[in-house]
C-alpha cells in the first residue's frame, strides 16, 4: 500500500464522515419535528409519518439509495451522487430518530408539564424550557447508538457512485492485489470515528451534567 | 406508470427468487447467529474472568465492522489466509459473524435482569450446571429476549441488501437487474420495498403473538 | 406419603447443624448456631427480623456457604465429601444431596414459565429422573392433597400468592425429600391466604414429616412445634419445648420478643 493509497482511504474517511454528518445535521431535528406532530396527535400527521416510519424502517439503505438516485431523475428531478447520498442518510435516519425522540417524549413524567401549565407556562415555553433539555438528554444514548447505526450503514452510498472510504478500500485491494492491509485499515477508521462519538457522547452528558441543580 | 408496474408484474417470478433468497439467507443467518450467540453469552455470564474477558473482546469487535466491510473482508480478503468462499457462504458467514455478537448481547442482557428467585430455586432442587441452564436458565431468556430477536433478525434482513453489491442474487439485485434492463427504476424498487416491509410485518406479527405466549408465562 | 428413611436409619437426627457462622463483611449473622431435627419432629426458628434465620435455612442446603460448622443430612456432611471436612462436593453431589432436601421460599420461586403441574413434575423428572407417568401422578395426588387440582394446567403468573405456596409446598413434597425446609413460608402473603398455606403445613406436621421452619407465625409455633429455637442477633438464646418457651421463657430477650408479637 503507498501513501498515494492512504491518501485515497483518508479522503474516503472524509467522505464518509461529510456525509454522514450531513444525514444526522438533517435527521436528528427532523426526527424531533415528526415525534411533535405524533405526541401532539395531530390526525393526519398520525398517519403520514406512522406509514413514513414503518417503511423506511423496513427498507434497507441500499435499496432506498438506488431508489432515490434512479427514480427521482425518472420523475424530473436531477440528483447527483452527492444529493442522493445525502437524502438517503437523512430519510433513513430521521424515520429511526423519529422514533428515538418519540419515545422520550411520551416517557415524559406529565406532572412537570401540569405544573409548568398551573404555573400559567404556554406550549411552546414549556416545551422549549422544561421539556426539551430533559427529553435531550434521556434520548442522548439512543441518538448517539442510531448515528453509530448510520455510520455503519453509510457504504451503502457507494451504489449511488459515491467512493467512501469501504469503496476505496475495495478499489487498492483491486489494485495491489492485497486486500487485506486495506480493509484492516478501514475497519480501523471505522472505529475512531465511532470512538470520536461515543466520546463527544460523554463529554455531552457531563458537560449537561452541570446545569442539574 | 401502470405500464412500469405491469412490467414488474411480467417479471415477478424474478422478484419472487429474489425474495426467497433474501429469507433464506436471513433466516439460516439468523438460527446459527442465534446458536453461536447462545454459547457466547454463556461464555459471558462465566465465573472465569478469562473467558469473560476473551468473549467480551470478541463481541465488542463483531459489533464495531460496518456488514458491508466485513462482508467484502470474508469474500476478498480471506482467500489471501487460504479460505475460499463463494459470495453467497461470505454472505451469510457475514451475516452470522456480525449478528452473533449481537445476539450474545441480548440473550446477556436479558439473562443478568433474570430474577434469581427462579434459579435459587433450581439450585435447592438439585439442578445444576448444564441442566439448570437448558431446563431453567434458558427458556425464560428465551422468551424474555423474542422482542430484541424479533428486531434484530429485521436488521439481518436489511443487511442482506448490502450483499447486492457482491453480486448474491437477492431481493434488491433482483429489483435491481429488472430496472436496469426495462428501465422501470420507480416501479421495481418501490415493488422492493413493498416485500421488504411486507417481511417486516410478518416478523412484527409473530413477535407480538410470541409476546402475548410470553407474557402469561413471566 | 413419607419420608424417606434416614438414610442410614442409626438413629441419627435427620438433619444436624453444628456450630454454624457466617459473616457478610464485617456483618456476623450467623455465630455459632447450633440444632437438630429428628425424624418426624418440627423444629420452628423464631426470631426478630435480621436475627439470621433465613440465612441459616440457606445455608443448610448450601445457598450460603457458612465460614464456619458443619452441617450433616443423615450421615452425610453437606458441601463435603467426608464427615471431617476437607475435600468439598463436586456441584454433582452438592445437587444430589440438595434434591433430598425440600425447600419452600418466602417468594415461593416457582418456575414461571411452567405450568402447575410442570413445575411439580420438572425436579422429579430431570433431577431424580423419574419416568413421567409416575411423576405426573404424584404431582396429581399432591394437587389434589392441597386442593388446587384444577389449576394444573394455569401458569404461576395467573394465581394467588396463597395458591403459589401451596404450589411450592406440593412441588417440594414431589421429591419425597428427608426433610422439608420452610423459609418464612407466610411472611410474603396477604392475611387472608395465610391460613390456607398453614392449614396445609399443619397437616404435614400431624402425618410426620420432619420440618424445619422459619415463620413469624407465633400460633402455628405454639400448636405444631416439637421444639422452638430463638435466634437474636445471629445466636441461639433459647431452645425449648414450645410449651415452655410461650408461658415460661427463661430469658428476657425471649420475653422482650414475645410481648412484642404476642401470641393471640
Amino acid at each position: 500500500m503507498t501513501s498515494a493509497d492512504l491518501i485515497s482511504l483518508l479522503q474516503g474517511a472524509g467522505v464518509t464522515v461529510a456525509l454522514s454528518l450531513a444525514g444526522i445535521v438533517i435527521g436528528v431535528p427532523l426526527g424531533l419535528g415528526l415525534a411533535i406532530l405524533l405526541w401532539r396527535r395531530i390526525p393526519l400527521a398520525q398517519l403520514i409519518v406512522k406509514t413514513y416510519v414503518s417503511l423506511i424502517r423496513a427498507t434497507p439503505l441500499v435499496t432506498l439509495g438506488l431508489l432515490i438516485y434512479f427514480a427521482l431523475p425518472a420523475v424530473g428531478l436531477q440528483t447527483g451522487p452527492v444529493t442522493a447520498a445525502i437524502l438517503t442518510l437523512a430519510i433513513n435516519t430521521t424515520a429511526f430518530n423519529c422514533e428515538i425522540w418519540r419515545a422520550g417524549l411520551t416517557d415524559f413524567p406529565k406532572d412537570q408539564i401540569e405544573s409548568a401549565q398551573a404555573f400559567g407556562m404556554s406550549w411552546p415555553h414549556t416545551f422549549r424550557r422544561i421539556m426539551l433539555p430533559q427529553v435531550a438528554r434521556t434520548c442522548l444514548p439512543a441518538l448517539v447508538n442510531e448515528m453509530t447505526l448510520l455510520l455503519k450503514g453509510s457504504p451503502a452510498i457507494a451504489v449511488v457512485g459515491i467512493v467512501d472510504v469501504t469503496r476505496a478500500a475495495v478499489r487498492i485491494g483491486a489494485n495491489t492485489y492485497e486486500p487485506l492491509p486495506p480493509f484492516l485499515l478501514a475497519t480501523a477508521l471505522y472505529a475512531a470515528i465511532v470512538f470520536v462519538f461515543v466520546r463527544a457522547q460523554r463529554w455531552l452528558e457531563r458537560s449537561s451534567r452541570c446545569d442539574e441543580v | 406508470m401502470i405500464r412500469d408496474f405491469s412490467i414488474v408484474l411480467e417479471n415477478i417470478d424474478r422478484l419472487l427468487v429474489g425474495l426467497m433468497n433474501t429469507v433464506l439467507l436471513s433466516a439460516t443467518g439468523l438460527l446459527l447467529s442465534l446458536l453461536i450467540g447462545v454459547v457466547f453469552a454463556a461464555a459471558l455470564m462465566s465465573h472465569n474472568r478469562f473467558v469473560v474477558r476473551l468473549t467480551r473482546v470478541l463481541v465488542d469487535t463483531m459489533r464495531c465492522i460496518p456488514f458491508l466491510l466485513l462482508a467484502y473482508l470474508v469474500y476478498y480478503a480471506l482467500p489471501s489466509l487460504g479460505l475460499n468462499f463463494n459470495n453467497w457462504t461470505s454472505g451469510l458467514v457475514a451475516i452470522v459473524i456480525y449478528n452473533a455478537g449481537y445476539m450474545a448481547e441480548i440473550l446477556r442482557g436479558v439473562w443478568a435482569q433474570l430474577p434469581r428467585e427462579s434459579i435459587d430455586a433450581g439450585s435447592a432442587f438439585g439442578f445444576y450446571g448444564r441442566n439448570l441452564y437448558l431446563r431453567i436458565i434458558l427458556p425464560q431468556v428465551v422468551l424474555a429476549a423474542i422482542p430484541m430477536i424479533g428486531n434484530q433478525s429485521i436488521q439481518v434482513i436489511k443487511d442482506t441488501a448490502f450483499l447486492m453489491i457482491i453480486a448474491v442474487p437477492e431481493l434488491t439485485h433482483a429489483a435491481s437487474s429488472i430496472q436496469s434492463k426495462y428501465y422501470v427504476p420507480f416501479a421495481a424498487f418501490i415493488s422492493a420495498v413493498a416485500l421488504y416491509w411486507a417481511m417486516c410485518s410478518v416478523i412484527e406479527a409473530g413477535v407480538r403473538r410470541v409476546e402475548r405466549i410470553a407474557e402469561v408465562r413471566r | 406419603m413419607t419420608d424417606a428413611a434416614d438414610a442410614e436409619g442409626d438413629g441419627l437426627p435427620t438433619l444436624r447443624v453444628l456450630g454454624l457462622t457466617k459473616t457478610f463483611g464485617d456483618n456476623i449473622v450467623l455465630d455459632g448456631v447450633s440444632l437438630s431435627v429428628s425424624k418426624g419432629k418440627t423444629v420452628c426458628v423464631l426470631g426478630p427480623s435480621g436475627s439470621g434465620k433465613s440465612t441459616l435455612l440457606r445455608c443448610v442446603n448450601w445457598l450460603e456457604r457458612p465460614d464456619q460448622g458443619a452441617i450433616f443430612l443423615g450421615s452425610t456432611r453437606v458441601g463435603f465429601r467426608n464427615a471431617g471436612g476437607g475435600i468439598p462436593m463436586s456441584s454433582r453431589e452438592l445437587a444430589r444431596v440438595r434434591a433430598r432436601m425440600g425447600m419452600v421460599f418466602q417468594h415461593f420461586n416457582l418456575w414461571p414459565h411452567l405450568t402447575v403441574l410442570e413445575n411439580i413434575i420438572e425436579a422429579p423428572m430431570h433431577v431424580l429422573r423419574r419416568p413421567r407417568e409416575k411423576a405426573v401422578h404424584t404431582a396429581e395426588t399432591l394437587l389434589k392433597r392441597v386442593g388446587l387440582i384444577e389449576k394444573r394446567n394455569d401458569f404461576p403468573s395467573r394465581l394467588s400468592g396463597g395458591q403459589k405456596q401451596r404450589v411450592g409446598i406440593a412441588r417440594a413434597l414431589a421429591m419425597e425429600p428427608e426433610v422439608l425446609l420452610f423459609d418464612e413460608p407466610t411472611s410474603a402473603l396477604d392475611p387472608e391466604t395465610v391460613g390456607e398455606v398453614i392449614a396445609v403445613m399443619r397437616t404435614l406436621s400431624a402425618e410426620g414429616r420432619t420440618m424445619l421452619v422459619v415463620t413469624h407465625e407465633m400460633q402455628f409455633a405454639r400448636e405444631t412445634a416439637d421444639e422452638i429455637v430463638f435466634i437474636d442477633r445471629g445466636r441461639i438464646v433459647e431452645k425449648s419445648a414450645p410449651q415452655v418457651f410461650f408461658a415460661r421463657p427463661q430469658t428476657e430477650r425471649a420475653r422482650q420478643f414475645l410481648q412484642r408479637y404476642s401470641v393471640r
